[in-house]
């Protein structure tokens, strides 16, 4: 998979429209940030490109098929998916948990394989979960949590990584943790990662794309630099910024 | 892993002491196994009166309370699954008394009269009835919504039994049913094992194999749905194996509550949360509670068999009321 | 002692002279009595059971008469000399009746020929009617006499059972009384004890006959299919017989006859 690329989509809900002829498109190794104000659209962007809604109007592809031809399993070992806040019901502990991510490759009976074992292994080391391995998902702190439903989401090794708002409720330090790894996952892996982010400076400073949604409609696309500036923030959130630095050093701040 | 399979033989094993005591154990006392070998052995009158008593009404009674157990059992860790609901339970969402509804009206329209899978059948078809209506009002609204919604449809189903009951030509089935309702396995034959063991069984392999789907489920329906787990046919195969496993059940043991309840819960502590692998441990253990229930209402010294409803009622109340407290304490 | 024999001596005459002519029963067994008694016309109602319920006998004559259900106005409306009531049925009823002046005739429900004897007289006397009831406790006497005469020298071991659902009679019934008079045993009143069998019990007392009540006239019922156990039709041999359960529960001069069909039938049962 190297490109997913979405045409004209439409979301009508409840007589509302909620995504109005959006097309946007990102390929292997990119970091794409969605920005954009509360009920802009984004969860309901990211479900469409996720395969999880289809859309009134509008198609989506992956490469050269149509999303809507995938069958649900096939979609589910090229992209995972996070929702916002995602949780977990039972009391399982963390290597079970992330061994749910590979339930698109198991058959339907049967325990995990000595290769399963060794994925869900890795996976639990890469996010460094390796001390709570057998502790129960329910007593992780926040931040572990989020690096559990990350490493669920990575067991599998998908080339697509969709993730709904996965820096909320994080402190500081666990959500430049968290983006840290979502920019390494595409750019020392390759993968294509989306993600809705509300913390400006993250999306500045680590994403290799943004695209700024409001009410429904693409404001703008492009570069980090390219998008957040001013007089885009002004538009998009109805707020006064300013953009200072830039590269690394670069941050956004708020007038009172 | 600790003992997927360490805790189904210990289950097994269990299963199998309590089968035989239920074999040896008889409301007029208990045969010890030499009576047992004699019986099988000798030609008395009495000899071959024990071998009755053993091969045409034992045996089917032990085998009906293993099959419907395991049924309630395996019910109750789906449903507690699927909804991702510690207190959900065929009995508490209504469809127990789908089912009791429509084995009342196959028995006392003379539907029943007609063809002897009619039982059975309309269980299966209230059953269903009831499952769906609680399970489309109740879903997406969380555990107090799911437990009212089974409530309503409880009352609901409750009611229409009590109109056909009301509408009945027998003047005296209301009383036939108030204890039909309370569940029993005495008296019960080969013939009632052939009539509901092929639906249990059917039932009990469709919901056996929802295991998959169920594990990633705990994550949430989105998550589930992007892990590629296809939730509305998921939702059906529950409703159509719950039906075919309640709904004979039911036909042939009466209403028995908790035991789908209890079942689930009291295997999670030796095999962890992980929905799949409560599924095959909850049915032996609920084979093995209402089997112990069964020898139970032999066993009590009084004048008339206590009904096996009223016993795993008895029990499993204060259970489900331990388990409401618990809740109101984890919850916010 | 002979202040309330006075009384009672008064009582009886009294009502002897004025006969109550509009006489309405609130229970199925004093139905029986009062349709035996009593001419139609003389009969305000009876209760709704017993149109179906009832004695087979008596059926057609039941369902010409009017019926009522028991309740307090019904009875108010239908102002009757006299209402016939049982011990434990419709108390409220009976109060009531007896606050607005209706006088009410409480019977006895009779396990044995004594207790059928002193009921039918007691009823007869208050209804006017003792030479009626001479008549049948006569014919009573007769069978009695005659089923005494053909007693079987071994009793045939019978159990009437309707599934463990049920309770079994036992001891001290009607059921017990007909069925030692036909000439069986009534294996339930040997067992001390449980009041319900399960299926097993009933193999275990090994019967040659077993009876089976049938109450409900060929309706759709659950105890049909637990009653008709393979193991008691075909395994275990016995002899299944049906018999009218509703006339079993009322003693009524009447039950002699029954005891006579049934000597009749346990005979042709468990003969070879």
């Amino acid at each position: 998979m190297s490109r997913i690329a979405a045409q004209s989509i439409r979301v009508r809900r409840a007589g509302r429209t909620i995504l109005d002829d959006v097309s946007v498109s990102a390929g292997a190794g990119e970091f794409v940030a969605v920005i954009g104000p509360n009920g802009a659209g984004k969860s309901t962007l990211l479900s469409v490109l996720a395969g999880l809604l289809k859309p009134d109007q509008g198609s989506v592809s992956l490469d050269h098929r149509q999303l809507a031809d995938c069958t649900p399993r096939e979609l589910a070992r090229v992209r995972a998916f996070l929702p916002q806040n995602p949780r977990c019901e039972w009391p399982l502990p963390v290597h079970r948990l992330v061994g749910l991510g590979l339930t698109p490759m198991l058959p339907a009976f049967g325990d995990f394989s000595a290769a399963d074992v060794a994925r869900i292994d890795n996976a639990v080391d890469a996010c460094d979960l390796t001390a709570q391995r057998d502790q129960p998902v329910t007593t992780l702190s926040g931040g572990e949590l989020a690096r559990a439903m990350l490493a669920r989401a990575l067991v599998a090794d998908p080339a697509m990584l969709i993730v709904d708002e996965p820096l909320t409720g994080l402190d500081p330090r666990h959500a430049q943790d968290a983006a840290r790894r979502l920019q390494q996952l595409a750019q020392v892996q390759g993968k294509l990662v989306i993600a809705s982010i509300h913390d400006l400076n993250i999306a500045l400073r680590r994403a290799t794309c943004i695209w700024a949604l409001r009410e429904g409609r693409i404001l703008a696309v492009g570069a980090p630099a390219e998008v957040i500036r001013p007089q885009l923030l002004r538009e998009l959130f109805d707020v006064e910024a300013c953009v200072c630095g830039s590269g690394a050093q670069a941050f956004v701040d708020f007038a009172p | 892993m600790k003992g997927k399979y360490t805790v189904s033989l210990w289950l097994a094993g269990g299963l199998l002491l309590l089968a035989l005591l239920s074999m040896l154990t008889g409301r007029s006392g208990f045969m010890t196994p030499g009576d047992l070998t004699g019986a099988l052995q000798g030609d008395s009158r009495a000899a071959e009166l024990t071998r009755l008593i053993l091969v045409e009404l034992r045996l089917p009674r032990t085998v009906l309370a293993c099959l419907v157990g395991a049924a309630l059992g395996l019910s109750g860790a789906v449903l507690q699954g699927l909804t991702r609901n510690p207190l959900a339970d065929p009995g508490l969402l209504g469809v127990s008394a789908g089912a009791a509804l429509g084995a009342v009206i196959a028995l006392y329209t003379g539907i029943g009269m007609l063809f002897a899978l009619a039982v059975p059948m309309l269980g299966l078809l209230g059953a269903l009835a009831a499952a769906t209506l609680t399970l489309s009002l109740g879903s997406g609204g969380g555990t107090l919504v799911l437990i009212l919604a089974g409530a309503a449809v409880s009352g609901l189903m409750l009611a229409g039994t009590a109109l056909v009951l009301n509408m009945a030509p027998n003047p005296y089935a209301a009383y036939e049913i108030t204890h039909w309702m309370l569940g029993s396995l005495a008296d019960r034959g080969w013939d009632q094992v052939w009539l509901t063991a092929p639906f249990i069984l059917v039932g009990a392999a469709l919901l056996l194999g929802t295991g998959r789907a169920l594990d990633a489920l705990s994550l949430g329906e989105q998550q589930a749905a992007s892990l590629g787990v296809d939730l509305s046919r998921l939702r059906r195969r529950v409703l159509v194996g719950t039906a075919l496993a309640i709904g004979a059940a039911t036909a042939v043991s009466g209403t028995i509550g908790f035991i789908g309840l209890v079942a689930p819960h009291l295997v999670r502590p030796l095999t962890g949360h992980q929905p799949a692998r409560v599924l095959w441990p909850s049915a032996m253990c609920g084979a093995l509670l209402l089997l112990l229930a069964d020898v139970l209402t032999r066993l009590l010294p009084l004048d008339r068999e206590l009904n096996l409803g009223v016993l795993t009622g008895l029990v499993g109340t204060p259970f489900f009321i331990a388990l409401v407290l618990r809740l109101k304490r984890v919850a916010p | 002692m002979k202040v309330p024999l006075l009384s009672l001596l008064c009582l009886i005459t009294s009502v002897a002279t004025a006969a109550p002519q509009r006489v309405l029963s609130l229970n199925l067994c004093t139905d029986q009595l009062l349709m035996v008694l009593l001419p139609p016309q003389r009969i305000v109602s009876i209760t709704w059971l017993s149109r179906t319920e009832g004695d087979p006998a008596l059926l057609k004559l039941a369902q010409q008469l009017p019926v009522n259900h028991g309740s307090p106005e019904e009875v108010l409306a239908a102002r009757p000399d006299l209402v016939l009531a049982g011990k434990y049925t419709t108390a409220s009823t009976r109060a009531l009746l007896q606050q607005v002046g209706i006088p009410v005739l409480e019977v006895d429900s009779a396990a044995d020929w004594e207790g059928i004897r002193r009921i039918t007289l007691q009823v007869a006397a208050a209804l006017g009617a003792q030479s009626k009831a001479r008549e049948l406790l006569a014919d009573m006497d007769a069978d009695l006499a005659q089923l005494a005469h053909e007693r079987p020298v071994q009793p045939i071991r019978v159990i009437g059972w309707g599934g463990s659902a049920e309770d079994v009679p036992g001891r001290d019934t009607l059921f017990n009384t007909i069925l030692e008079s036909a000439g069986g045993v009534n294996l339930a009143a040997l067992d001390n004890g449980a009041r319900s069998f399960d299926l097993e019990q009933v193999l275990l007392a090994d019967p040659q006959v077993v009876m089976r009540g049938a109450a409900y006239s060929g309706k759709p019922s659950l105890r049909n299919s637990v009653a008709t156990h393979p193991v008691l039709r075909e395994k275990l041999g016995a002899h299944m017989i049906a018999y009218p359960e509703a006339v079993y529960g009322c003693g009524v001069p009447r039950a002699s006859q029954l005891a006579r069909e049934l000597a009749t039938t346990l005979r042709s049962a468990s003969g070879p």
